[in-house]
C-alpha cells in the first residue's frame, strides 16, 4: 500500500469494537443473570408453598377428607396458587385437587383417567428418586421436580410420604411468573460513548504512537469493564436481596396458612408445629439454610451467598476483558484490515472452497470440537440430557488422567502395578507399536528382497500368499490367532509339547499376553510392508547395481549404498502411516487379549472405549482420546521435520 | 338394475365406507423394532399379521423392521432421544437401567398394567421388566441356562452335583481330550449357576456391588474343586471351544442355553435337562440367570394407547403359542404351558422346569462395570494366580470405584 494506514484510526476503530464486544457481552449476561434470579425467585417461593402443602398433607394422612378440606383452605389462602393435586400411587387415585377442571363428574377423589398417565408417572419417578438417593445414600436425582406449565407459570411436584416411604406425589401450579425487571440500557451506552470519546481526547495528544496509544486503549478498556463489572454486581445482589425477602415472606404467610388448614397445626395449647426452616429447599429436598428458624434472612450466609457471586462476577467480567483486548489488539494492529484484504483479493478462491470448507467444518471439525468440549466435562450416562454447561469440570479429567502416578507400589511380594494407570498403558502401547511396526518393516523388507530375486520361481504364488494376511478381515485373523494360542487345544501350545515343553497359558501374565497380540499383529502387518518394500525395489534402475558391480562393490555394499537409500522415500511416509494405525489398532487387542490380565495389556484406544462404553464416563473417556490424540498430534510433528530432513536422497 | 349400475353403487358404498371409517379413526401406524431372525422372525411377523387382522377397520396397522442385533441398542440409544426411531421395539433386559438413567428413551408402563395383566407371566420375568420399582416393558420370552447332554455318553442325567461330579469324572480322559463337563465356567454369566446358588450375585437388593461376598467365595471354591481336584473341565473354556468339543462327542454334558441348541452338530443325539442341585449348598438346585425380552414401548411414540394394545396382544396366550411352536422361543406367558403343544415339546418343557428357579440377570446400569473386573478375577482364579479370596476382593474394589465415579455427581 503507498499510504502508511494510521494507528490512531485503527485503535480508535479497535478501542470502538472492543468496547462493543466487551460491555455488550456483560450486558447480555447481566440481562440474563437478572431473568435466571428472577425465575430462581419464583422457583424458590413455588417450593416453599409446595413444601407447606406436602407439609399439610401428610400431617393430615396423606388421603381422605381431612386432607381435601386441609388442600383447599391453603389454595384459598394463597393467590399465587392455580392449582394443587395430592396423588396416591396405590390405585392410581387422585385424592385432592383444586384445579378447576377436576369439578363436578371429575372432582376428587377418583381413579386417574388414561390420558392422566404422565401425572403418576411424574410421582413414579419422584418415588423412584427419593428410593436411588436414600440407597446410594447420596443427592443424585431431583427429589422435587419443577417446570414451566402452559400458562406461563410454574408446575411443581414433590413426594408425598407416609411412615418413610413414599405413597403418592403433591403437585403444584402456581400463576404466571412475574416478568423480569427491566434493565436500563441506558448505563452501557454511555460507558461505551465515555470510553470512546476519552480514547479519542487522548489520541489527540498522543498522535501516531502505536506503543503508548495500545497501552491506554487497553487500560482505557479495562476501566470500562471495571464500572461495567460493578454495575452488573449491583444489580444482582439488589436482585438477590429481593428474592430473599421474597422467600422469608412467603414462608411466613405459608406457616400462616398451612396453621388454618390443619387445627393441630395452629399455635396454642397442644400444638405440633411445622417445619418452616426445612420448607426453601434445594430439588433434593435439603434446606437451604438462609431463611433462619425465625423466618428471618440469616445475615451471614445471604452474605457468603453474595462473595460466591461477585467472584463469579469477576471472573465472568474478567473473562470478557481478554475477549475485548483480544478484538482491541486485532484491529489496533491492523491484522482485521490484512484479512479483509486478503479475503477481497482471493474472494473467488474462497468462493470455490467455501463447499468443501462447509463439509469439513460440519462433519470433522464440529465432532472433534464436541469431543474437545466433552472432555471438560463431567458427562456420564446418568449426566446424558444435561446440558454440558452443568457438568463443566475444567481441567479436572485431564488432571485426573495425567495427574496420576500410582504406576506402582512395592509390596513384600514385590512392586505391584497399577494397570490401569495411564503411564502404564502408554509404554504398553508403546512397546506394542515399536515391536510390531520394527517386525513389521524389518520382515517385510526382507520377503520384499526375496521376492525380488529375479528369476525366481513360482513368484506370483508367493506373493498372493504372502499378501493374503492383509486380505483377510483383521477380527477374524485376531480370533484365529486367539485360538491358536488356546492353553489346550492351541497349535502353539501343541508344537511346544511336542518338543517336550509345558504348555504356557498365555493370557496369563501380561508378558506373555502381550507377546500373543504381537505376534499377531506382527502377522497382519507384514504384507503392507512388504508390497511397499517390492514396489520400492523394483522401480530402482538396474544401472546402478551394474554400475556398482563394475566398481567392484560387495553385495552388502550394494545394498547400503543404493538399496536402502532408494527405498527410503516409500518406507518413511509407510512408517509413520504405520505407526498411528498400530498405535490405534484397536480389534487386534480388544480380541485376542481383551487386556487380560487384568487390564495389563490394553493400550490407550481400548483402554478409552471401556472408559466411555462399559464404564459410561463420556467426558472421562473424551479426555482420554484428547491425549492420545495430542500425543499422535506431537508424533506426526517431530515425523514430519525428520521426513523433510530427509528428503531427497 | 343393469350391472354397471350396481358397480356404481358397490363403489360409492365403498367409498362412503372408508370414508366414515376414516372420520371415525385417524389412521394409526406403528412400528416395532426386533432382532429375529429365520423361524423366530416368521413366528414373530405371524403374530403382528394376526393383530393386524384383529383391528383391520380400525386404522391401527403394525409394521415390522428387523434391525441386526448388534446396532439394535445403540440405534435405540441414538434415535429416540432425538424423537426419531419405532413406536415399539424387543430388547433383552440388560439395556433397561442404563436407557431408565440416560432418560427419555424408554416408556413407563405401570400405569396401563393392571393385576390380571401381571399375572399373566412368570414373576421373575415381570420383575426383570422392573427397574426402582417400576415397570418397563411386558416379558415377551425369556433365555436361561440348562443342562444340555450327549444321550449317547450320558444315559441318566445326574440330578445332584454329587452325581455329576462321579459321572465326570468317569467320562474323562485328558490325554485323548475327552471331558465329562464343558461349559464356559471362566465366564461370569455361566458361573451364575453357582453363584446365585451359594446367595452370592452382582449386585444386592440396594443395588451395591457384592462381588467379594460370602456366596461368591464359596462358589468359586468349589469351582476351583472341579478344576483343581476333579479335572473334568477342560482348560480356557469359551463358547468355540464348548461347542466344538460337544459336537465331536468330546464332551458328555454341557451347560448352556437355547442359543447352543442352533450350534449342535446333526448326528448328535441330545437330551435336555434341569441342572443339577448343589450338595455344597444343602441341596439347592443351581440357579442360572435369565435373560428376558421385553416389548418396550419408545418414550418418543404419539400413540402409547395404541402401543400399549399391541405390546398386551403380543405377550397373550395365542402369540406366546405361536412364539414357542412355531419360533421355537420360550415365552414369559404362564399359561401357554398348559397347551398339550407346549406341555409335551422336550426342549419347553425343560426350559419351563429351569426358569422356576432362574434368577432374573441385574438390569441395572452398573451392570456393564461388573463384566470386566469379574472376568478377570475369574480368569486370575482358574488359572491360580491369585486366590479366590483375592481376586474377589481386587474385582470388587474396581468396580465400587468405577460405579463411585459414575454416581458422583460433579
Amino acid at each position: 500500500m503507498s499510504k502508511e494506514p494510521s494507528h490512531s484510526r485503527r485503535f480508535a476503530a479497535g478501542v470502538v469494537a472492543a468496547l462493543v464486544v466487551g460491555v455488550g457481552l456483560s450486558e447480555w449476561v447481566l440481562v440474563r443473570a437478572r431473568t435466571q434470579e428472577n425465575r430462581s425467585r419464583a422457583e424458590r417461593v413455588a417450593v416453599v408453598a409446595l413444601s407447606a402443602v406436602t407439609e399439610v398433607a401428610e400431617r393430615a394422612g396423606g388421603a381422605g377428607d381431612s386432607l381435601r378440606r386441609a388442600v383447599a383452605t391453603i389454595a384459598g389462602q394463597n393467590p399465587g396458587l392455580k392449582a394443587i393435586r395430592v396423588l396416591v400411587l396405590d390405585g392410581l387415585s387422585l385424592e385432592a385437587s383444586t384445579a378447576s377442571e377436576d369439578r363436578g363428574e371429575k372432582a376428587a377423589p377418583r381413579r386417574l383417567t388414561r390420558d392422566e398417565k404422565p401425572i403418576y408417572d411424574q410421582a413414579q419417578r419422584l418415588r423412584a428418586a427419593v428410593e436411588t438417593n436414600r440407597q446410594e445414600g447420596a443427592a443424585r436425582k431431583p427429589e422435587i421436580e419443577v417446570a414451566g406449565s402452559a400458562g406461563g407459570g410454574l408446575s411443581l411436584a414433590a413426594p408425598l410420604e407416609k411412615d418413610g416411604s413414599v405413597v403418592g406425589m403433591v403437585a403444584l401450579e402456581t400463576t404466571a411468573v412475574p416478568t423480569a425487571p427491566r434493565t436500563d440500557w441506558l448505563f452501557p451506552v454511555v460507558v461505551v460513548a465515555g470510553a470512546g470519546a476519552a480514547f479519542w481526547l487522548l489520541a489527540v495528544v498522543m498522535g501516531e504512537r502505536r506503543a503508548l496509544l495500545a497501552l491506554f486503549a487497553c487500560l482505557l478498556l479495562m476501566a470500562a469493564m471495571v464500572v461495567m463489572g460493578r454495575h452488573a454486581f449491583t444489580a444482582v445482589s439488589g436482585d438477590r436481596r429481593a428474592t430473599e425477602s421474597a422467600v422469608a415472606a412467603a414462608v411466613g404467610a405459608d406457616e400462616v396458612s398451612a396453621a388454618k388448614a390443619l387445627p393441630e397445626l395452629a399455635p396454642g395449647e397442644g400444638a405440633k408445629p411445622v417445619h418452616p426452616a426445612n420448607w426453601d429447599a434445594d430439588v433434593f429436598r435439603r434446606p437451604l439454610g438462609v431463611i433462619g428458624a425465625d423466618g428471618k434472612v440469616d445475615e451471614a450466609k445471604f452474605e457468603q451467598g453474595l462473595a460466591t457471586g461477585s467472584s463469579k462476577t469477576a471472573r465472568v467480567v474478567g473473562t470478557f476483558t481478554v475477549v475485548a483486548i483480544a478484538v482491541l489488539l486485532f484491529v489496533g494492529f491492523g491484522a482485521a484490515s490484512r484479512l479483509g484484504a486478503t479475503i477481497s483479493k482471493h474472494h473467488q478462491a474462497y468462493t470455490y472452497t467455501f463447499p468443501a470448507i462447509f463439509g469439513m467444518v460440519l462433519l470433522v471439525f464440529l465432532p472433534f470440537l464436541y469431543g474437545v468440549a466433552l472432555s471438560f466435562t463431567g458427562k456420564s450416562l446418568y449426566t446424558s440430557q444435561v446440558p454440558l454447561s452443568e457438568i463443566w469440570v475444567g481441567v479436572k479429567n485431564f488432571v485426573d488422567i495425567l495427574g496420576d502416578f500410582h504406576i506402582a507400589k512395592s509390596t513384600v511380594t514385590g512392586l505391584v502395578w497399577n494397570y490401569q494407570n495411564i503411564y502404564w498403558t502408554l509404554g504398553v502401547t508403546i512397546v506394542w507399536t515399536v515391536t510390531n511396526v520394527a517386525y513389521g518393516v524389518g520382515m517385510g523388507l526382507f520377503l520384499a528382497l526375496i521376492l525380488n530375486t529375479k528369476g525366481l520361481l513360482l513368484r506370483p504364488i508367493y506373493r498372493v500368499i504372502f499378501v493374503l494376511p492383509w486380505a483377510m478381515p483383521n477380527y477374524i485373523t485376531a480370533l484365529i490367532w486367539k485360538g491358536m494360542f488356546h492353553q489346550q487345544f492351541g497349535v502353539i501350545n501343541q508344537i511346544i509339547q511336542m518338543f517336550g515343553g509345558t504348555p504356557v497359558s498365555w493370557f496369563e501374565k501380561p508378558s506373555t499376553s502381550l507377546f500373543a497380540c504381537i505376534a499377531t499383529n506382527a502377522w497382519l502387518s507384514v504384507p503392507f510392508m512388504m508390497v511397499i518394500c517390492l514396489g520400492a525395489l523394483q522401480s530402482i534402475s538396474a544401472d546402478l547395481y551394474e554400475a556398482a558391480r563394475v566398481d567392484g562393490a560387495t553385495r552388502w555394499q550394494q545394498f547400503r549404498s543404493i538399496t536402502l537409500p532408494s527405498l527410503k522415500p516409500a518406507l518413511i511416509p509407510a512408517v509413520i502411516l504405520s505407526v498411528i494405525w498400530t498405535f490405534n489398532m484397536f480389534n487386534i487387542i480388544y480380541i485376542v487379549s481383551g487386556g487380560d490380565p487384568d487390564h495389563s495389556t490394553e493400550i490407550m484406544i481400548t483402554q478409552a472405549y471401556k472408559f466411555a462404553f462399559e464404564q459410561y464416563r463420556y467426558g472421562y473417556a473424551a479426555a482420554y482420546s484428547m491425549v492420545i490424540f495430542a500425543i499422535l498430534l506431537a508424533y506426526g510433528i517431530w515425523q514430519n521435520k525428520v521426513t523433510k530432513a530427509t528428503e531427497g536422497i | 338394475m343393469n350391472p354397471r349400475h350396481s358397480r356404481l353403487v358397490i363403489c360409492m358404498a365403498l367409498a362412503l365406507l372408508c370414508g366414515v371409517s376414516a372420520v371415525a379413526a385417524p389412521p394409526i401406524e406403528l412400528v416395532v423394532w426386533h432382532s429375529y431372525r429365520g423361524g423366530e422372525a416368521a413366528a414373530f411377523e405371524k403374530v403382528v399379521a394376526a393383530y393386524n387382522a384383529a383391528k383391520a377397520g380400525t386404522g391401527v396397522k403394525v409394521t415390522t423392521l428387523p434391525v441386526p442385533y448388534d446396532a439394535f441398542a445403540d440405534k435405540i440409544t441414538a434415535a429416540v432421544p432425538r424423537g426419531k426411531g419405532p413406536d415399539m421395539f424387543i430388547f433383552a433386559q440388560d439395556r433397561l437401567g442404563g436407557w431408565v438413567e440416560a432418560g427419555k428413551t424408554i416408556e413407563p408402563i405401570d400405569f396401563y398394567v393392571d393385576q390380571a395383566t401381571k399375572d399373566r407371566f412368570l414373576t421373575t420375568t415381570v420383575q426383570a421388566m422392573t427397574y426402582h420399582g417400576t415397570i418397563y416393558a411386558l416379558p415377551f420370552n425369556y433365555k436361561v441356562i440348562t443342562m444340555v447332554y450327549n444321550k449317547k455318553l450320558v444315559t441318566k442325567p445326574p440330578k445332584t452335583t454329587g452325581e455329576l461330579v462321579q459321572l465326570a469324572k468317569s467320562l474323562t480322559d485328558a490325554g485323548t481330550g475327552r471331558f465329562g463337563v464343558a461349559y464356559w465356567y471362566s465366564n461370569f454369566y455361566y458361573h451364575a449357576i453357582l453363584m446365585n446358588t451359594f446367595g452370592g450375585g452382582a449386585f444386592d437388593a440396594s443395588g451395591k456391588p457384592i462381588l467379594n461376598c460370602d456366596g461368591n467365595i464359596k462358589s468359586l471354591e468349589l469351582l476351583t474343586k472341579w478344576v483343581d481336584k476333579d479335572k473334568f473341565l477342560p482348560a480356557e473354556p469359551s463358547t468355540a471351544l464348548v461347542t466344538a468339543l460337544f459336537n465331536d462327542g468330546k464332551a458328555a454334558i454341557v451347560f448352556s442355553g437355547p442359543w447352543f441348541l442352533g450350534e449342535i452338530a446333526k448326528g448328535i443325539d441330545v437330551g435336555l435337562a434341569p441342572l443339577p442341585t448343589v450338595d455344597e449348598a444343602g441341596g439347592k438346585p443351581m440357579q442360572p440367570w435369565m435373560t428376558v425380552e421385553g416389548v418396550f414401548i419408545a418414550a418418543g411414540s404419539k400413540n402409547k394407547d395404541a402401543a400399549y394394545d399391541f405390546v398386551k396382544f403380543v405377550t397373550d396366550t395365542p402369540s406366546a403359542k405361536i412364539m414357542a411352536v412355531e419360533g421355537r422361543q420360550t415365552p414369559a406367558n404362564k399359561a401357554v404351558y398348559l397347551d398339550p403343544q407346549v406341555v409335551n415339546d422336550p426342549t419347553l418343557r425343560v426350559f419351563r422346569q429351569q426358569v422356576e428357579v432362574a434368577v432374573p440377570m441385574p438390569n441395572l446400569a452398573e451392570m456393564s462395570m461388573m463384566w470386566t473386573p469379574a472376568s478377570s478375577a475369574m480368569a486370575a482364579i482358574v488359572q491360580k494366580s491369585a486366590t479366590v479370596k483375592d481376586a474377589l476382593d481386587h474385582a470388587q474394589k474396581e468396580v465400587v470405584e468405577a460405579v463411585g465415579l459414575l454416581r458422583k455427581r460433579q
